[in-house]
């Protein structure tokens, strides 16, 4: 019989609309999950992609000695496409010059994901390619070609071979992002490089593995792998660790898809507890009538119960098919511009978004429906009678645990849950102060002659309790809208400001004292800013209060300046130092104190060194060390007196070690210096560094161009989830303002059968909405400026601030949407004829 | 279940110094004084009163529907004032069919089904034939799937009544049945609901404040602020 009568039930009320309200809130929770969950996790497979290109595989192992076949045969059974690379640095010949060069031999499936790119000419148009060069053949970067003095077609030397010089090298996935200890490349096949015999002993030679494929095959061969690598010589890096200068804003986007999802979430959860509410409530007669008849509490409970699992299906269903059609559409639209691919299907968001509805569904509907069941049957005989049933506290203990869960378990982020929980309680505490304080309020305007305000201050005094639940309702929507959107303005203006028009995209070494006048005078005949000069003296490092640093084993041809080495005898030989007084930009002091005051009378027996925190924490360096560098034949002692943290993003020269002025005074430096030159002017390049042979010249676009489209891409996704949150938060609103209608029509019945004017009743509800709203979006911005606060600083370590322009925005945007909302909804009840009223409300 | 055999099966209602008192700010309120009365099986009795004289109070005491303070209620041999709520539903069930003023139809469902609950819950044999044959009676076969919002009235009031006497119950409450029909509507229901009740041989207890109404059954009680007295011809 209950399967019978839910079933029923549950279809005449779906084909005559009743369900709709809460259809539509489970709709929206899975469909905003599934959508938001489905594209992140394109987008992440789509940057994880991305970052394997920069690292031209999905993992690479790489060690100090060569090492046996037998794990790449292994590899290869399992299943990888595995390539090699040798990377040594070495002397290049031309017929007149000479120069260091980082030598690059690959097997010939390199690279396995990312493409090597070459120019038509020197400093040319940049185009892919999918070979590589030919045996005795190698690829040169354009510097080379400037440096040597050669052509193509022309011999050049290394070691004990010569090579014919085949094409301009542009571009090779793994190159890297930063700007020193960047020779430039030469690219040739692996089996050219034995000829040159300069990877012997004393030799420092890199030697990667490069591996492709599913990543649990590469798990198992890691499992298989790790007892046999020695941690002093070999480095397993997947792109789990790539830690490119993209990864930290990529970091910072999931997060932001993660917040917004949380957000969705309770959206959901708002929409359905209010659903659940009103649904409850409209069963209230059904119940009493059905207990009335004679039906046991257990039958009961099991119609609606049945009942309840009908709508979660269908909402389930029906909210997986909508959000998947959302998202499809979306990444069909925008994937001319951000690399995400419809071809991966993911099967996390769809459990996530079935798991979310469902649970959102049962936590929020469990109070009204156990207020449900104990409706008594004498409601038939006196409809005033309600429910039996009024905890107050149970309501908000199952919707807290449900928000708290569900946060946490999608997050896996305690502080983010916590940050959203406590923001979200706060807000819930200061809203009941408030609208207690507006009752008292109401109850002084609300005396005397009865025009709209009056009736407006009336209802909002009467439904007090009715009245607070919906300001809270309205005021966490406003909220979590607020939080997606500032969030992403901030982020966003952030991102932008990292790199911003005109960023040098150029870099030039190696500038003597007696060109810098010459330069700036040409430069500026050519009108391009050059930028300011920074001296640089190549140094060694020699050791660390008296511990001598031991450099056999350095990888300094990974140039990527935030790379995980292996303690100290991971920094490498060779350091650039620098000197100045004044703190360069995109640098911070984050412990002791910047020199510009020191002054040599003080008692210090060292000069002053800033060191970067990064490097500082890598190898184990703390304010007081003492560290010794040899420069040329002699020795500098500088004692670290401040550790800075340095934007390594913004493409500016950063320097790990700032020394005081008056430490490098003997030495001879070179400059480094950047300039910044239109796209469209790049032909002018060569007439630019014509009077400078000798000074280095690195290009740095072609980084700045996938940075700056990574930042557009996330952005663009970023801009995508926020329309997607808003206008699940608009939904809501609306779900919430008809909700609340229909609570009303007793009222606007009475009112108009009493002879009440339309323009009266209108007014007076109106004013109530755009009283809530102004309230609820105020509330809503101070609980914002909260929640960014903790989020901004705790989170997405970005500096927080306040937006006081949302306060009246939040207000204004509360009082005109909710106010509009209130006034359609009434339109539409106050078109319907009186008796059609009063019989809707009988 | 809880069928008492000490009671004579030909009393269908013994009520037994029944009283009801409600808790309000100003303290305990007695809504009924004690009141005792029987009821005959088959017998007709009507409870006229004014509003707020307690005569609602009274059929939702005889009804199971609410628990009385003091005092005893049988009905049809079973002791409504020890039985539990969920005992109560299960004899109401079984041997109670309802009319009320404001018809308490389900909405979500047809007039069909509205009269086959009754039957679906009490797990009656065929209920949809049942259904279907006092819809007939009634004179409503043909709007038999429209929901209550379609049908006027005295339909609705129809499709009630046909919903209370599915499942022939041995007694039949009807509050007002007439109090939302205009005369003419209100003289079919009357009708309908006298023939039906002669047909099936069961009790009705009518509550109502129409004189007239009440004067078509066997017995007519008042009820005064709490009081009952029973009205002589």
């Amino acid at each position: 019989m209950e399967l019978n009568l839910a079933w029923r039930l549950f279809r005449h009320e779906a084909k005559r609309g009743e369900l709709t309200v809460i259809l539509f809130a489970i709709i929206l929770s899975v469909s905003a999950v599934l959508s938001l969950s489905l594209f992140s996790e394109r987008l992440r497979t789509a940057l994880v992609e991305r970052s394997a290109a920069f690292m031209a595989a999905d993992t690479q192992l790489r060690s100090g000695e060569a090492f046996t076949d037998d794990w790449e045969t292994y590899g290869n059974e399992l299943g990888l496409s595995s390539a090699r690379q040798v990377n040594t640095r070495s002397m290049i010949f031309g017929e007149q010059n000479m120069a260091l060069v980082d030598v690059r031999a690959v097997s010939s499936a390199y690279p396995l994901k990312g493409t090597v790119k070459i120019l038509d000419k020197p400093f040319g148009e940049i185009t892919e390619v999918d070979f590589l060069p030919n045996t005795g053949k190698v690829w040169l970067d354009s510097r080379l070609f400037q440096l040597l003095n050669v052509a193509i077609g022309e011999q050049v030397y290394i070691g004990e071979a010569s090579y014919t010089v085949e094409k301009v090298l542009a571009e090779i996935p793994d190159a890297g992002f930063g700007l020193f200890n960047t020779e430039p490349i030469v690219l040739m096949g692996i089996s050219d490089l034995e000829q040159a015999e300069i990877t012997g002993s004393g030799s420092r030679v890199l030697y990667k593995t490069y591996f492709v494929g599913e990543s649990s095959t590469l798990n198992r061969f890691y499992e298989w792998l790790k007892p046999q690598l020695d941690d002093e010589i070999h480095g397993w890096r997947s792109v789990e660790d790539d830690d490119s200068p993209l990864s930290n804003s990529l970091d910072k986007a999931e997060q932001y898809f993660l917040l917004a999802s949380l957000l969705a979430i309770i959206l959901a959860a708002v929409s359905i507890a209010v659903a659940a509410q009103r649904y409850s409530q409209r069963h209230f007669d059904p119940v009493a009538i059905m207990k009335t008849l004679g039906a046991s509490k257990r039958s009961i409970q099991k119609v609606y119960a049945l009942q309840v699992i009908f709508i979660v299906l269908l909402g389930v269903v029906l909210g997986l098919v909508i959000g998947f059609v959302i998202q499809h559409l979306v990444v069909m639209g925008i994937q001319g511009s951000v690399d995400v691919s419809l071809s991966v299907w993911h099967w996390r968001p769809v459990f996530i978004a079935t798991f979310t509805g469902a649970l959102c569904a049962f936590m929020f509907s469990i109070y009204p429906l156990l207020r449900l069941f104990s409706v008594p049957p004498l409601r038939v005989l006196r409809r005033d009678i309600t429910s039996s049933l009024s905890a107050r506290w149970l309501p908000f203990l199952a919707a807290s645990t449900a928000i708290f869960s569900l946060m946490w378990a999608y997050s896996a982020n305690l502080t983010l849950s916590m940050i959203m929980f406590v923001a979200g309680v706060t807000l819930v505490a200061a809203l009941v102060v408030v609208s207690y304080g507006l009752i008292v309020l109401g109850r002084r305007l609300g005396q005397g002659q009865i025009g709209p305000w009056q009736l407006a201050w009336a209802r909002i005094r009467r439904r007090a309790m009715d009245n607070s639940v919906q300001l809270i309702s309205f005021s966490l929507t406003i909220m979590l809208l607020l939080v997606v959107l500032v969030m992403r303005n901030d982020m966003v203006e952030q991102w932008r400001n990292q790199l911003p028009e005109g960023t040098p995209n150029y870099f030039m070494l190696n500038i003597t004292d007696d060109q810098k006048g010459n330069l700036y005078q040409h430069f500026d005949s050519m009108q391009v800013n050059v930028e300011r000069l920074y001296p640089v003296v190549r140094a060694r490092f020699v050791s660390i209060n008296d511990e001598k640093i031991n450099t056999q084993y350095a990888d300094d041809t990974d140039d990527n300046p935030e790379k995980e080495r292996a303690g100290r005898e991971g920094l490498g030989r060779e350091a650039n130092l620098t000197w100045d007084n004044v703190l360069h930009p995109e640098n911070e002091i984050v412990a002791g104190e910047w020199h510009d005051n020191w002054k040599q009378t003080d008692n210090a027996e060292h000069y002053p060194v800033s060191v970067e925190e990064g490097l500082a924490k890598r190898i184990e360096l703390k304010l007081g060390d003492v560290l010794v560098f040899n420069v040329g034949s002699e020795q500098v002692t500088a004692q670290i007196t401040s550790l800075r943290k340095v934007n390594w993003q913004s493409m500016q020269p950063n320097f790990f070690f700032i020394l005081h002025p008056q430490a490098l005074t003997n030495f001879k430096p070179t400059y480094l210096t950047s300039f910044h030159l239109p796209a469209e002017r790049k032909s002018e390049l060569t007439r630019l560094l014509q009077p400078f042979p000798a000074v280095n010249l690195i290009d740095v676009d072609a980084r700045i161009n996938i940075l700056r489209s990574v930042v557009d891409q996330v952005s663009l996704a970023v801009e995508f989830i926020l329309v997607l949150v808003l206008v699940a938060g608009a939904l809501v609103l609306i779900a919430q303002v008809q909700a609340s209608m229909d609570e009303r029509q007793q009222e606007l019945a009475i009112l108009r059968t009493l002879g009440a004017k339309g323009r009266l009743i209108r007014q007076s509800v109106i004013f109530e909405f755009v009283i809530i709203g102004v309230v609820a979006g105020l509330m809503a911005a101070f609980a914002n400026e909260f929640a960014l606060f903790l989020l901004q600083t705790q989170v997405f370590d970005m500096s927080a601030q306040l937006h006081p322009e949302y306060w009246v925005i939040a207000s204004l945007a509360g009082a005109c949407v909710v106010g509009i909302l209130g006034a359609l909804s009434c339109r539409s009840l106050l078109a319907m004829n009186t008796a059609t009223l009063l019989r809707r409300i009988m | 279940m809880v069928h008492d055999n000490n009671i004579g099966s030909e009393i269908s209602i013994n009520v037994n110094k029944a009283t009801k008192t409600v808790t309000t700010d100003e303290g305990a309120l007695q809504i009924l004084q004690p009141i005792s009365f029987e009821v005959n099986s088959g017998e007709s009795i009507a409870i006229i009163g004014a509003s707020g004289s307690g005569k609602s109070t009274l059929l939702g005491l005889l009804a199971g529907l609410d628990e009385l303070s003091t005092g005893e209620i049988w009905l049809q041999g079973s002791p409504l004032h020890s039985i539990s709520e969920e005992q109560r539903a299960q004899l109401r069930g079984e041997t109670v069919g309802f009319v009320f003023q404001s018809f308490m139809l389900v909405q979500s469902l047809t007039a069909l089904e509205n009269v086959m609950l009754p039957a679906q819950i009490a797990g009656l044999d065929n209920p949809l034939e049942q259904a279907k044959a006092i819809l007939e009676k009634v004179g409503l076969s043909h709007r038999s799937s429209h929901f209550p919002n379609q049908l006027s009235g005295g339909e609705q009031q129809r499709v009630a009544i046909a919903r209370a006497f599915i499942g022939e119950p041995s007694i039949l409450f009807a509050d007002e049945p007439t109090g939302n029909l205009d005369a003419k509507n209100s003289d079919k229901i009357e009708q309908l609901l006298f023939e039906l009740n002669k047909d099936k041989g069961s009790t009705l207890v009518l509550v109502t404040h129409d004189d007239e109404l009440a004067s078509k059954c066997d017995r007519q009680l008042r009820m005064q602020a709490g009081v009952l007295t029973e009205l002589t011809h």
